[in-house]
């Protein structure tokens, strides 16, 4: 595979793993000092802290079933280049919306969500489509060369 | 509470001056003295961080200095949620945010970093 699309990959795994790991330290230190606020008080953020996890835990459980059957296709000698999009397209799909979920979340708290006459709202959705976009063209780059 | 395996109940020193901050941060009209520390805490570690290693090397690792900024604002805004009347659920919430929004710029960040 490409090297950048595993660096996307890395990447947005890393994002999830952090999101995960910053909710769980907040969580646990409120339990642990019986805190009077507590993220999970928050109904988005704590919907994000399952939805997160769940949505991980699809990953590893398709990426065993991707990694199968990246290392089972076959080439034929004269195309030079996998046929299929399938074997490479099933995990970075999961983790994508994942990460989309994770950005929404600061642009809901910090930038004010979707009340209002929103002017930063283009922002995210074009980051997050980008995403989405830049990880499909790295796909292709990595069967079929530079589309 | 705190589980610590004290043999003798641990006293608290600063009872009473805990108590006079903590009314007075109810009592008083200036409560955006935490939000501005929070604040303050980030842009201390964040502009003096990026300003070091840049006089240090040259340059700087923007991303990485924002994550742990962000970082070191959350430690002092989970402290304050430990009693009422410090901080506000949507202010820990935002320095929550702030981290894993720093977190999508530090991974995604295509910069060859010291980190």
């Amino acid at each position: 595979m490409e090297k950048s699309t595993i660096t996307l990959i890395t990447s947005l795994v890393m994002i999830t793993l952090f999101t995960i790991a910053i909710i769980g330290f907040c969580v646990g230190f409120a339990n642990d000092n019986d805190a009077y606020f507590s993220i999970t008080d928050d109904p988005e953020l704590s919907s994000l802290n399952t939805e997160t996890s769940s949505g991980i835990s699809d990953f590893k459980d398709d990426a065993e079933g991707t990694y199968s059957s990246i290392i089972d296709t076959t080439i034929a000698p004269e195309s030079g280049a996998a046929q299929s999009t399938g074997p490479f397209a099933l995990t970075p799909g999961n983790v994508i919306s994942v990460t989309k979920n994770i950005v929404y979340l600061p642009y809901e708290k910090i930038f004010g969500g979707d009340t209002g006459d929103n002017g930063f709202k283009i922002f995210f959705t074009t980051f997050t489509a980008f995403l989405v976009f830049i990880s499909g063209l790295l796909i292709y780059k990595a069967l079929r060369g530079n589309p | 509470m705190i589980f610590l395996d004290y043999l003798y109940t641990l006293p608290n020193a600063t009872e009473g001056i805990d108590s006079i901050v903590n009314q007075m941060t109810i009592g008083s009209d200036f409560y955006w003295i935490v939000p501005m520390f929070l604040f303050f805490t980030f842009l201390i570690v964040f502009i003096g961080g990026i300003t070091r290693q840049r006089v240090k090397t040259g340059t700087a690792d923007y991303s990485a200095w924002a994550i742990i900024a962000s970082m070191a604002t959350l430690l002092p805004a989970l402290l304050f949620s430990v009693s009422a009347g410090y901080i506000r659920l949507d202010w820990l919430i935002i320095v929550v945010a702030l981290n894993i929004l720093s977190a999508v710029w530090f991974f995604l960040d295509k910069k060859v970093s010291e980190v």
